[in-house]
């Protein structure tokens, strides 16, 4: 696991950037006191390190508001890993967890028709080898979601 | 299937300097609004009057996105929640308003709410579940699974 890596200052950045993702690296400089290549270096750091990353997020109304899918997949134990390179290899699937106790697997994906949605069960998760049996559940009601939050995979 | 009835903002409502304004920032959120003017051919004026209509409308936004470990959280459980003697909502709503829950979704099937948590560390999932969560009333079984890898998290579309 990840050890702490972030000294006082990039907490400091970390935190004006998640107030404004624009701001630029020159007003960061002014308000913390230091210089700006200070912080186009701090920043430059902590992208690599895949501790931080700048994207746009569009709203579900934009996307014909989706409805968030969780499937739990029960796998043969043997088959786990390189069935999570399987479905993170599908562009409808969003996420992708090995999980310890409830599923062998978490998938979760945004649909916006259960036609597509079942397409994708049944003709691309449930053939593939090891996946013993999908358990899917539709929210219907996001409560919370914290956008700034997640994790950053590299890409390869 | 159009399960959730908020309203839909139509797909025209953003025209192409929009989608190119958001295909850029998608890439380098950090672009500025010169580099970004240069290569869309218009002014950088331009490019900022619409980066603020579209976060008016509440369409699209530029965010930085923080690692779990950047905070510190090296556990991800994920919790199924069955209720019970209450409403789903009012759980739902004192389940989000705990900091480690970041994201709560209310559910059809098995489980009544889904929710991803992070914490710092293992020790913190026992005061976790079964203090904060079973304190809540209305929570009746609690269906956790520990993520031992995150091979793919890449949500682009969110509520906002």
């Amino acid at each position: 696991m990840n050890g702490p890596r972030l000294d006082e200052l990039d907490r400091r950045i970390i935190e004006k950037l998640g107030r404004d993702a624009r701001v630029s690296n020159r007003q960061i400089a002014a308000e913390l006191k230091v210089t700006e290549g200070t912080i186009r270096s701090r920043i430059k750091r902590l992208q690599a390190e895949h501790l931080i990353q700048f994207t746009v997020v569009t709203d579900f109304r934009v996307a014909g508001s989706p409805n968030l899918v969780m499937m739990g997949i029960q796998a043969d134990p043997s088959r786990v890993g390189a069935l999570a390179k399987q479905l993170a290899d599908i562009p409808e699937i969003n996420c992708v967890i090995v999980l310890l106790g409830r599923y062998s697997l978490l998938a979760m994906g945004l649909f916006t028709s259960i036609e597509q949605l079942n397409a994708l069960i049944f003709g691309r998760i449930r053939v593939l080898e090891g996946v013993r049996d999908v358990e899917t559940s539709i929210s219907v009601h996001n409560v919370k979601y914290e956008v700034g939050v997640a994790r950053i995979t590299a890409k390869e | 299937m159009q399960i959730r009835s908020g309203r839909t903002l139509s797909a025209t409502t953003l025209d192409a300097l929009d989608n190119g304004i958001i295909e850029m920032l998608r890439v380098n959120g950090r672009a500025t609004n010169q580099e970004i003017a240069e290569r869309l051919s218009v002014t950088a004026a331009t490019v900022s009057s619409r980066l603020r209509r579209l976060e008016e409308m509440g369409a699209s936004r530029v965010v930085a996105v923080t690692d779990f470990a950047a905070h510190g959280y090296n556990v991800l459980i994920a919790v199924g929640v069955k209720v019970a003697g209450r409403e789903v909502q009012d759980v739902a709503r004192d389940l989000a308003r705990l900091p480690e829950v970041f994201s709560a979704n209310i559910m059809n099937g098995a489980q009544d709410i889904e929710m991803l948590v992070a914490l710092h560390d293992f020790s913190e999932i026992n005061l976790f579940l079964l203090d904060h969560v079973a304190g809540i009333a209305g929570v009746d079984t609690l269906s956790p699974g520990i993520a031992a890898d995150i091979v793919k998290f890449e949500f682009n579309v969110v509520p906002l």
